[in-house]
């Protein structure tokens, strides 16, 4: 059994993922021996200075500057290893990280949230890492040392075929032991990153989940479920230590094995007569040079271990099919229609055979109570979620026929959490890349925006921190609001959008949206009828079906349920019409 | 206070050698018996090591050599002894010290995980929940690798160096000293360039820790990236941080790989000096041949551990600089201390006492407010967006602590509460709700003590007393649904509704409802309006709510707008203001 049949499948994998740098590989290769077989002249460099010392015409002079010659090569070559190895790792690193960005960033929504942002964080980094360590340590030493084994190998067995083989014995011992382990630590390195995924979501969703925790003191529970998750990466961690810490003694133990048995064996050769004490000092000089090759397979076994492991873990996503884009529409004039629409979650039915239609230009509002399936609905519209049965239609074209990018640039969404980036205001609003200055200053005037960012001292180009914690509730709204017109969308979705906006600022913005962009096409998720009154038509959502589609006035005739919502918003309408 | 971490840039102070290695020393507290085991292992191991080839040449002079059959077979087992000794040893030392290492880092992410906990809201709002990630889960890792793999290698290696040089020095002092000469010009090297080295791996992870900040906000926010159509967007962030790592993670790799090409350099210049001198003094006359040839062996026991030495001493500056990044959080203090109980000064159950109120580095967002709320009535805040509603009730509830000015709690500084009596007494239920991924059951029992261990039927019929039963009708599994703190499970107005039962069943004295209803419907609302009435009479509610049908039955409206509270006389005096108060920032 060769050293290369040790290797577990996973390693493969790696090495063809080097395929691209074999410039860069064969260059630290190249210097890698070149290094060694400089470091292996010192000796003869010594020998021979001190054989002619002594002798006529020995000067120490070139002595001195043949070896301070070498001496500086072997820096260089050997520094110049180092530098080719950290160019190679770190490369092979980054452009691993921009490939499986680049993956991430085609896939759906739901595959993120699927697979969990905590997860992808620790392919992008930890995973990485690993597969790094693989290149700046593994590689130049496996190569090297399985050069070095089967040249010792083949001497060994020149001098004394049979001892030789007795020797090479110890190779398959090795084999076995390192495979075996192999396959069981790849599996405990697998679970030990499934701990970091897990604790990334613990200190995550304590990070998100901050304030919460303080209302309520309950830092305790926090900290057991971090422990819970800590405790279980220290075990996996001593596991794979023990594993190691027994598997490196084993192959040093087989090593030693050899040379107890080279000299037990060999002397009795020796003293038998079958076998010169020349060639028995011979063959224990090769077997140190075999040994150590050796252990030191054994200790990248660790290395190979955990980056296989991790890029196991990461083929996962790179193998991860692209949505195809089908797509080829792009002018939208603005007509939607939504037809017999069901979405489910397994068995669990969100949305059941909704339908309705919005034409170009016109408002429609949604209502109904939570958990109705309201926001879902406009989830599908947008495409961040696919239909179980039924289709979107936009200008009568279902959504797949249209291109997706020149689909999002014409629909506007305003979501009903605040999603802010820790960028400038400017950036937020012009999030999209399609966004020039007169559209930016429309949306923050229709936004009713202008006055808060003239209070500010830096203006649109103040930094907004993570999260948008330096913003207020209804402040946040509108800068979602103001990003999704900054598009000038053809179509504008808004989810529940004056949930955290005063009545006041709300009928101005809706007075602004109507103003200054024209022929939109409206659908608001709401739960206040009197901002939506006026509205086209409403459609009344409850448990995923639609009860009742119609003007306000017909509703009022029609729908006992939107009769009911009506009547539980009456009281505040009139301190609203009063004023 | 600044909470803020350092992000890069900012160049560490020095590091001398000796102070870098006591600031390991806290951190194996209480491994004592591990490193002296591992310390005793090393040293049997190392020397096992020395011994077999001495034994071998014994062997091979004295047996092989006089055709001495049962000498072989006698000192072959003897060799096979030692190699056994060395190899348990060694299985001790990787086992105890790895072990060690491993322990090391669970205590160390216990510990930064708990200082996490003990911060204030104001530290997270100025530091990126992705560097910390980076903190606890990689920076720790460097600790526990130098722990794990080089502290005990960097221990032997030393006490080697030590042994040998002082060997040499005794052997001949003139001749050792031209071959310790080159050491020490590499040992200079290394102490004058330390600061260097570690600066550059304190800058490669704080690349990491950027770039894992970049993928955290983005990945987070992946919705808003997609129907904006701005996955280059992401791409191109990410990029700009993978660009930023690899460069500083690459400055730091051929910092960290300087040495062992250096060293090597040392041990064959050292050579070359015991060479040239040492044929120097044997034509003086004043060594022999032998003496040479010895001294050039020698030489090498003591270069060979250095050059391992330069193996381990990057891990120990990636060790150091990652310490600096996992003390930086840990020396944060929290900045809201629990002052010392006082006398109640006031009948009310909440009062602001001139309280002024400025974020860090911001302009100040309340100004001078004085205000009374009595037991059992109920207060509404009402006003603009950005008016300072969501500030003032923070107040409340400690999150914040006044920049000037009082709160006090049942007529004590609500500053000298401990925590879990004040968040008792206080139940805030925030604008923005947040969820544990889990069960509905779990978010709602989430953080009391009371009902956490309830079965549940228990739980059921607890809910039911509280009029809650009805609300859990809007789970498709009731109190077993699943919830996921991202993504699109369940909806803003259902967390709502779970941020509702779960401050309601804590029966708080005062309950603040910052928008807590905004995305329920109104239906569904005088539900929640019903439970509320149902509280105990003795608890005392604030609102603060833009749909005003919310706020039709309290006591006492106040009107919030830039900073200053004024008392509304009614209800259309306050939507009277609304109108027509310019809207405040």
């Amino acid at each position: 059994m060769s050293p290369r049949g040790a290797k577990p499948p996973g390693a493969a994998g790696l090495l063809g993922l080097l395929k691209p740098y074999s410039g860069l590989i064969a260059l630290l290769l190249a210097m890698t021996i070149i290094a060694n077989s400089l470091t292996l002249a010192v000796p003869r460099l010594i020998s021979h200075a001190i054989d002619t010392f002594g002798k006529p015409g020995f000067a120490l002079g070139p002595v001195v500057l043949q070896f301070a010659a070498v001496a500086i090569l072997i820096f260089l070559f050997t520094y110049g290893q180092s530098i080719a190895q950290t160019y190679a790792s770190e490369k092979v690193a980054k452009d691993l990280r921009s490939r499986l960005a680049g993956k991430i960033s085609v896939q759906t929504y739901e595959f993120v949230e699927r697979v969990s942002p905590a997860k992808l964080l620790t392919n992008l980094t930890s995973d990485v890492d690993a597969v790094k360590l693989f290149v700046s340590q593994a590689v130049a030493s496996i190569i090297s040392s399985v050069f070095v084994i089967l040249g010792a190998s083949a001497l060994l067995l020149s001098i004394n075929w049979r001892l030789g083989l007795c020797i090479l014995a110890i190779i398959p011992v090795i084999g076995i032991t390192l495979s075996l382990a192999l396959s069981k630590v790849r599996k405990l390195f697998r679970k030990g990153q499934e701990t970091i995924d897990w604790l990334n979501r613990v200190i995550n969703e304590s990070i998100l989940g901050s304030a919460l925790i303080r209302i309520l003191s309950s830092q305790h529970i926090e900290f057991e479920k971090f422990s819970a998750a800590n405790t279980q990466s220290l075990g996996i961690g001593l596991s794979i230590l023990r594993l190691f810490a027994g598997l490196i003694p084993i192959i040093t133990l087989a090593a030693n094995l050899a040379t107890f048995t080279i000299l037990l064996l060999g002397g009795h050769f020796v003293i038998a007569g079958s076998m010169s004490l020349g060639d028995f000092t011979a063959f224990n000089s090769y077997l140190s040079i075999l040994i150590f090759p050796l252990m030191v397979l054994g200790f990248m076994s660790n290395v190979i271990a955990q980056s296989s492991a991790s890029y196991a873990r990461l083929g996962m996503i790179l193998a991860a099919k692209e949505e195809p884009k089908t797509g080829t529409l792009t002018e939208l004039k603005g007509d939607i229609a939504v037809d017999n629409v069901t979405l489910a979650y397994g068995e669990k039915k969100v949305l059941k055979d909704v339908s309705f239609a919005a034409p170009a230009g016109s408002n429609t509002a949604i209502i109904g109570p939570t958990a109705a399936g309201k926001t879902q609905l406009l989830y599908l519209l947008i495409g961040l979620l696919k239909p179980t049965a039924g289709a979107i239609r936009y200008d009568g074209e279902p959504l797949e026929a249209w291109d997706a990018d020149a689909l999002h640039r014409q629909v506007g969404f305003v979501f009903q959490d605040s999603v802010l980036f820790n960028l400038t205001l400017r950036e937020n609003i012009a999030f999209s890349s399609s966004c020039d200055e007169a559209s930016l200053e429309r949306a923050i005037r229709a936004a009713e925006l202008e006055d808060f960012i003239a209070t500010l001292p830096e203006g649109l180009d103040t930094v907004v921190s993570e999260r948008g914690a330096s913003l207020s509730g209804g402040q946040k709204q509108r800068v979602m609001l103001a990003r999704a017109l900054a598009l000038n969308p053809k179509v504008l979705l808004l989810d529940d959008f004056t949930a955290r906006v005063d009545s006041n600022t709300e009928q101005k913005i809706l007075r602004n949206v109507r103003e200054l962009y024209p022929g939109i096409t409206l659908i608001s998720v709401t739960q206040k009828i009197s901002s939506v009154e006026h509205f086209d038509q409403i459609v009344l959502l409850m448990e995923g079906e639609v009860l009742a589609t119609g003007t306000h006035a017909e509703l009022m005739e029609t729908s006992p349920e939107y009769v009911q919502i009506w009547d539980s918003q009456r009281s505040t309408s009139t301190y609203e019409l009063h004023a | 206070m600044n909470y803020t971490l350092s992000k890069g840039g900012r160049p560490g102070a020095p590091v001398p050698l000796r102070a870098g290695v006591k600031r390991f020393v806290p951190l194996m507290k209480g491994e004592g018996g591990a490193v002296a085991i591992s310390l005793i292992a090393i040293l049997c191991s190392s020397f096992a090591t020395l011994i077999a080839p001495v034994i071998i040449g014994h062997t091979v002079d004295n047996y092989i050599a006089r055709r001495d059959q049962h000498g072989l077979v006698l000192s072959s087992l003897l060799l096979l002894g030692v190699y056994v000794a060395g190899v348990v040893a060694s299985y001790i030392q990787v086992r105890t010290m790895g072990s060690a290492g491993r322990r090391l880092l669970f205590r160390l992410r216990n510990s930064l995980f708990t200082r996490l906990q003990e911060l204030p809201v104001a530290f997270f709002n100025q530091n990126k929940a992705g560097d910390l990630i980076s903190r606890l889960n990689n920076d720790t890792d460097k600790l526990n690798q130098f722990i794990a793999q080089a502290l005990m290698q960097f221990v032997g290696s030393v006490f080697m160096m030590a042994g040998a040089g002082i060997f040499l020095l005794v052997l001949n002092i003139r001749l050792g000293s031209a071959a310790l000469l080159p050491a020490a010009a590499a040992l200079l090297v290394t102490r004058t360039t330390g600061t260097w080295v570690k600066n550059r791996n304190l800058k490669s992870l704080q690349g990491l820790g950027g770039m894992s900040s970049e993928i955290q906000e983005s990945l987070n926010n992946f919705k808003v990236i997609v129907a904006f159509n701005r996955l280059d967007y992401f791409r191109r962030k990410f990029q700009a941080a993978n660009d930023v790592n690899y460069a500083a993670s690459t400055a730091a790799g051929i910092a960290n790989n300087l040495f062992i090409p250096l060293y090597s350099l040392a041990g064959t210049l050292a050579q070359l000096a015991v060479i040239a001198y040492g044929i120097y003094l044997i034509e003086a006359g004043q060594i022999t041949l032998g003496l040479l040839i010895g001294f050039l062996l020698y030489v090498n026991s003591f270069y060979q551990p250095m050059r391992q030495l330069a193996t381990v001493w990057s891990s120990f500056q990636m060790g150091l600089a990652a310490l600096e990044r996992i003390s930086e959080v840990l020396a944060l203090e929290s900045d809201m201390p629990v002052l010392p109980a006082a006398e109640p000064a006031s009948e009310s159950v909440l009062s602001f006492h001139q309280v002024h109120f400025r974020y860090p580095d911001g302009k100040e967002v309340l100004h001078n407010i004085s205000f009374e709320l009595e037991r059992g009535k109920a207060y509404a805040l009402v006003g603009p967006t950005g008016g300072g509603k969501t500030t003032t009730a923070s107040l409340m509830a400690r999150l914040y602590d006044p920049t000037e000015g009082r709160v006090l709690l049942h007529g004590r500084d609500i500053r000298s509460y401990p925590h879990a009596e004040r968040t008792q007494r206080v139940g805030f239920i925030l604008q923005d709700p947040f969820l544990f991924t889990g069960t509905v059951r779990e978010n709602i029992v989430y953080g009391n003590d009371e009902y956490a261990s309830c079965s549940s039927e228990q739980l059921a019929s607890v809910l039911a007393e509280a009029n809650l039963s009805t609300l859990l009708e809007r789970f498709p599994e009731g109190l077993e649904t699943k919830v996921a703190a991202s993504g699109n499970s369940i909806s803003l107005g259902q967390k709502q509704l779970i941020a509702f039962m779960r401050a309601t069943l804590r029966r708080p004295d005062l309950l603040i409802l910052d928008e807590a209803t905004a995305n329920i419907d109104t239906v569904t609302e005088q539900l929640l309006e019903e439970i509320l009435a149902k509280l105990p009479a003795s608890t005392t509610k604030v609102i603060i709510a833009h749909r005003l049908n919310t706020i039709d039955n309290v006591d006492q409206i106040f009107f919030v707008n830039s900073g200053e509270i004024i008392e509304a006389g009614s209800m259309e005096h306050a939507v009277d203001m609304l109108l027509h108060h310019k809207r405040a920032s």
